[in-house]
């Protein structure tokens, strides 16, 4: 039986129109193609219009179509429209095929004579291929309401708050002992110069006393398995050592805590905590966790001084790690950044000279609860410095480290320099390539330090050394740098340097990412569904990505993905099901071998392998359609609804216009 | 269709082997100014120079004593965060300069280095003593006096070659140089 | 015994003959063969690339192609300006057929060719890797009781990058010299250029550049400075007085091969290393007594 199909040739404007010929290929393909089973073609200016696909539309009813192949733009664009077209006239969706004469051919060539013959093949294999569609149903799931958040920063604080104020319960999972991030290293903000405690604290005590969050801090994710509304995860919950049953927060255990440890997390190792700690004051929880590392207990069986002066008896030294299994329908991941390592460019004399400080020691020592009390002064804990420099761009814009620009540290630096000046009224030199201040406010904030007398220096810095040539420079730290604006190379001593470093992914993105499904980009940012139209969805359905681990941003651009990614769940929390592409691999058991291949190689860890009958089993609702398992298998055992070995053949067939007769090949003189 | 090629694009071309990162991609960061140990003897630091290349000021270029003044020491290389080949470009600036007969006046570093050329294409070895023919006519007074206290304790001390060398398969590696640019005595 | 092709270049003819003469002596107590390249020709240092390109790489591929002709894996130079052409154009040579097929072209009528495979080495990486630093601290029977040495890298042993090392604090030359039993000392500038050729084409600059440096070595208790290229070598070494005349400076900072270190440690007869009478007296003074006047 020969199906009845219409094929619909698109002009898009002059896009397709003013190198294909269209109207002559709609024609040829009425004529052509005839013997194919096309019963009728045409030519529209704008098919994805609603007039074009009323046309299509009036064709299945009138015509009796059962298949139709629309000749246009890419399948990425309008596929769904012209599907969806289809299905209101009656005609199964999938029996619809999109062939791109636009991408493919019209932008990418210039001779309309090869074009034009390249379009006719084009659409003879869309012909060829839809003949073999069959009509399929996409798969409906339903959605669990409860979501997983992870990572504490304030991209996860504002998407767990933003959810659980809708009335849903939100697991939000933190690796440190507190929520916060690294808003709650800073002292300041920009351009505002709020302080960051001060609006990052009130949100961290709703998100501890909210009745729709679980909070789980000092733990990380395990396991994921599942898919879009039937997440199972694993998570460990990393022993503290404390009953949070009988903890009080009183504080006593960390006062009467004998051993000391440098902080390198929080503190960025500029400061000292307890080996029983809370990471700061105003943490949330308030529980604390004992560094079972440093701890003298776990070294040396001795002191317990905590547990001696525990006024609730809230120490267990014997807490076990626990492994807690939830049920989530969405998963946001707001995990945020790593900062550029500074001895990486050895140049800028970071741990080499003492007066090299990064942005994150920086922020510490001018934090009015940091090791200093807020004083801005050198390593020697009392000296102020009377001239300070601030470099940009340390390990950004760089091919040598990460080509991309951090974003934010421009504004960062503009904010130190303010800093300086109001602590210590030193000279301020900041040494940038170019001035990045897009936002708002943050232009006007670029004015008030120039406003300041800030000396500004347009030059990367090349290095800095102290190694003096003259007197001025003896006991100094010289900054050597050309000053592209004036053509000379200067050197200009300073008593402080702070450098702005870049930020980088989480150095374990790459495995974070494979535990949940998603992808990491070549920097190792987790890669989002499309970077203008839908920054905060992956390409794996059910997860979200907020915040800096999507790629550098400042403080409002995290707030607004994590809102963002929340208004996403839930939304799909409100209809309760979601449908899924029924374009999926499976597997013919009959053939599989049981190899093995295919398992690891699926980017979206789709694959289950059944021990007992040795074979693979494709779960459809992971399965994203990509083919790259239908490829590897050895045996041939694996299929693709909507890409099979015949609906493939026969478009390459139709390509090479091998069923037409008397037709010269489709190749340019 | 002959275009013309702009002097970027010209000096580019130059830059054969190496594959540089064109000057395109030059952020004008400062970094290679920053960093270049001869950079305040230059009259416009190599940033500049690049800047000017773009602009296609040709003769400024040409006329500038930056990159007779390099010393190829790769540093600005390895620091450039755009990875251009900076050392090279200079020597193409001065093959550029060298192949148009275009420097400005009194800089030794173009007679020195033709003479070098000549000089092993002759003998196939360096011979110091024929070399400072090309640089003792410009130097001050005071600086020839200088050079010839130094050399003659170089001869005392036996480090100053007295007579010239020459390679055994000379007549062949003349010829070799001849498939290469058209210098040196044909047969 | 391992077999190197071992390509002097020009300057260890006569200006560097001691760089020559203790590199072979030191190269013989380790078993290291270093057979010299038949009929080599000048290698250009910096001065064919201002002049012709594909001349300047032909004529380093001659020296390649007789080291080839020899049978021999390994292309040892000395000087840093020779290594740094030989390997270069060798790299080049392995990934750019073009490039390869012009200069064979010319090379056809010396009767040569050249096919890139070999490896480009400097002189001193034999005794960092092949030799190894174990070897050589056992075989210093003399080792030079904490001599206060320069390790002065200079600028195209270590640049352009080859691969992914440390281009801006290497530390391989200081654990050489910790090895026969000197201070190396640390100072920032070790591998900041010395002029090279720049001393003939801009003496003003390259006078700056050595006064650079031997006021960060002589600020950080260098008794000796030791280099690894005999452009360095003359720079530092013979133009030390200009130096003085120019700046109005004192110094008097002995300048001497790593070689010549090695084989004083090894205990080889310094004459045999090209180390003179003064030189020697000079250096045991300077051991013994207390840290020299730096200004």
């Amino acid at each position: 039986m020969t199906e009845r199909i219409g094929v619909y040739v698109c002009h898009c404007g002059t896009n397709i129109a003013g190198i294909v010929d269209v109207a002559g290929v709609s024609k040829w393909a009425g004529e052509a193609l005839a013997g194919r089973g096309v019963v009728i073609a045409r030519d529209y200016k704008f098919m994805c219009s609603s007039l074009g696909q009323e046309l299509i539309q009036k064709d299945i009813k009138e015509q009796k179509l059962t298949r139709v192949v629309v000749a246009a733009c890419s399948p990425h664009l309008h596929e769904p429209t012209f599907r969806n077209a289809c299905k209101g006239a009656g005609l199964n969706p999938y029996l619809c095929e999109l062939v791109s004469i636009r991408e493919q051919d019209s932008w990418v060539h210039t001779d309309k004579v090869a074009a034009t013959a390249k379009a006719k093949a084009i659409i003879s294999g869309g012909v060829e291929r839809v003949i073999h569609d069959e009509e399929l149903e996409p798969l409906r799931v339903p959605i669990h309401p409860d979501t997983l958040v992870v990572g504490g920063g304030i991209a996860g604080i504002q998407a767990a708050l933003e959810i659980a104020d809708a009335g849903f319960h939100v697991y939000l999972v933190e690796r440190e002992p507190s929520i916060g991030g690294h808003m709650a290293q800073f002292d300041k903000t920009f351009p505002t110069l709020d302080c960051s405690a001060c609006i990052l604290t009130p949100k961290m005590v709703q998100v501890g006393n909210h009745p729709n969050i679980t909070l789980l801090t000092w733990s990380e994710v395990t396991k994921v398995d599942g898919f879009i509304g039937n997440f199972d995860v694993s998570i460990k919950k990393k022993a503290r050592y404390i009953k949070e049953a009988d903890c009080t927060g009183c504080g006593i255990c960390w006062e009467k805590c004998p051993k000391k440890v440098v902080d390198e997390v929080f503190e960025a190792g500029l400061g000292k905590r307890k080996a029983i700690y809370v990471p700061f004051p105003q943490a949330v929880p308030k529980y604390p966790v004992i560094d079972d590392v440093n701890c003298t207990y776990y070294i040396k069986g001795t002191c317990k001084a905590c547990e001696k002066f525990c006024p609730t008896n809230a120490i267990d030294f014997n807490q076990k790690d626990e492994e807690i299994n939830v049920k989530v329908g969405n998963i946001i991941l707001a995990t945020g950044y790593d900062l550029f390592d500074a001895t990486r460019i050895p140049q800028y004399g970071y741990k080499r000279l003492a007066n090299v400080y990064t942005n994150l020691e920086f922020e510490r020592l001018s934090n009015a609860a940091g090791p200093t009390g807020g004083n801005i002064v050198l390593r020697d804990g009392k000296t102020v410095p009377q001239a300070v420099g601030i470099v940009h761009c340390v390990g950004s814009r760089d091919q040598n480290y990460n080509p991309y620009c951090s974003s934010i540290c421009c504004m960062q630096s503009l904010k130190f320099a303010h800093l300086v000046h109001e602590r210590t009224g030193a000279e301020v030199y900041n040494f940038y390539i170019d001035m990045r201040t897009p936002s708002k406010g943050y232009e006007e904030f670029y004015q008030r330090l120039l406003e300041e007398g800030t000396h500004f220096v347009r030059g990367k810095v090349a290095e800095v050394t102290n190694v003096a040539r003259v007197p001025a420079e003896e006991g100094k730290l010289i900054i050597q740098v050309e000053d592209t604006l004036i053509g000379k190379q200067r050197r200009i001593p300073v008593d402080m340097v702070i450098l702005s470093a870049g930020l980088q992914a989480r150095h374990d993105a790459k495995e974070v990412a494979k535990l949940f499904g998603i992808a990491c980009s070549y920097d190792n940012w987790f890669i989002e569904r499309h970077p203008k139209l839908d920054p905060v969805a992956t390409m794996t359905e059910g997860i979200y990505i907020a915040g800096a681990a999507q790629g550098p941003k400042d403080i409002p651009a995290s707030v607004v993905q994590g809102a963002a990614a929340a208004a996403r769940v839930l939304g799909k929390i409100q209809q309760k099901e979601v449908s899924l592409e029924p374009i999926r691999a499976t597997v013919n058991q009959d053939m599989c071998s049981g190899c093995r291949i295919c398992n690891n190689l699926c980017p979206f860890n789709a694959i289950l392998f059944h021990e007992d009958k040795m074979v693979s089993e494709v779960n459809p609702a992971l399965c994203q359609g990509c083919g790259t398992c239908v490829a590897a298998c050895p045996a041939g055992a694996i299929s693709g609804t909507g890409f099979s070995n015949e609906q493939i053949l026969s478009q390459i067939d139709g390509l090479l216009l091998l069923n037409i007769p008397h037709q010269p090949a489709p190749v340019a003189q | 269709m002959v275009t013309e090629l702009s002097f970027s694009q010209e000096v580019t071309n130059l830059m054969y082997a190496s594959h540089g990162e064109p000057i395109t991609h030059c952020l004008q960061c400062g970094t290679c100014s920053g960093t270049c140990p001869a950079a305040e003897f230059m009259d416009h630091t190599p940033r500049a120079l690049i800047g000017m290349i773009r602009a296609d000021l040709k003769d400024e270029v040409l006329a500038s004593n930056t990159y007779w003044s390099c010393a190829s020491c790769f540093y600005c290389n390895v620091r450039c965060p755009a990875g251009i080949d900076i050392a090279e470009m200079m020597y193409a600036l001065k093959r550029y300069s060298m192949w148009k007969g275009q420097s400005r006046e009194g800089l030794i570093g173009p007679d020195f280095s033709e003479a070098f050329v000549k000089m092993i294409v002759n003998s196939g070895r360096s011979f110091e003593p024929l070399l400072a023919a090309t640089y003792l006519p410009k130097f001050s007074a005071s600086d020839i006096i200088q050079e010839g206290l130094t050399a003659t304790g170089l001869v005392l001390k036996g480090k100053m070659p007295l007579l010239p060398k020459k390679i055994k398969g000379l007549k062949n590696f003349q010829r070799m140089v001849r498939r290469i640019i058209p210098i040196g005595e044909p047969e | 015994m391992k077999k190197y092709a071992y390509y002097p270049g020009c300057s260890l003819e006569s200006l560097a003959k001691s760089y020559h003469l203790s590199a072979i002596a030191v190269a013989n107590e380790f078993g290291l063969e270093l057979n010299e390249i038949k009929d080599w020709n000048c290698c250009g240092s910096t001065a064919y690339f201002p002049v012709d390109e594909l001349l300047a790489y032909t004529l380093v591929s001659r020296n390649l192609a007789l080291a080839e002709k020899m049978g021999a894996s390994d292309f040892v130079a000395p000087c840093s300006a020779c290594y740094k052409n030989a390997y270069f154009t060798n790299t080049y040579l392995q990934s750019d057929q073009d490039l390869a097929d012009h200069i064979n072209y010319a090379l056809e009528e010396d009767n040569l060719h050249v096919n890139g495979s070999l490896k480009v080495r400097h002189l001193i990486e034999l005794f960092i890797e092949d030799v190894k630093l174990e070897e050589v601290a056992k075989k210093a029977t003399h080792p030079l009781k904490g001599l206060r040495v320069a390790p002065y890298y200079g600028c195209q042993l270590v640049r352009p990058r080859k691969a992914k090392e440390d281009v801006e604090n290497p530390r391989y030359f200081e654990n050489l010299l910790a090895a026969i039993g000197a201070e190396p000392i640390e100072y920032a500038n070790k591998t900041r250029c010395c002029g090279g050729s720049l001393i003939i084409t801009n003496r003003r600059a390259a006078l700056d550049m050595v006064q650079i440096l031997l006021q960060d070595a002589v600020d950080h208790g260098a008794e000796v400075i030791a280099t690894t290229c005999p452009m360095c070598d003359v720079n530092l070494e013979v133009y030390q007085e200009q130096v003085n005349r120019e700046f109005g400076t004192h110094y008097s900072v002995p300048v001497m091969y790593f070689t010549q270190l090695m084989g004083l440690a090894l205990g080889i007869d310094p004459a045999k290393l090209g180390v003179g009478k003064n030189e020697l007296a000079s250096l045991q003074a300077k051991a013994a007594a207390p840290q020299a006047e730096t200004k």
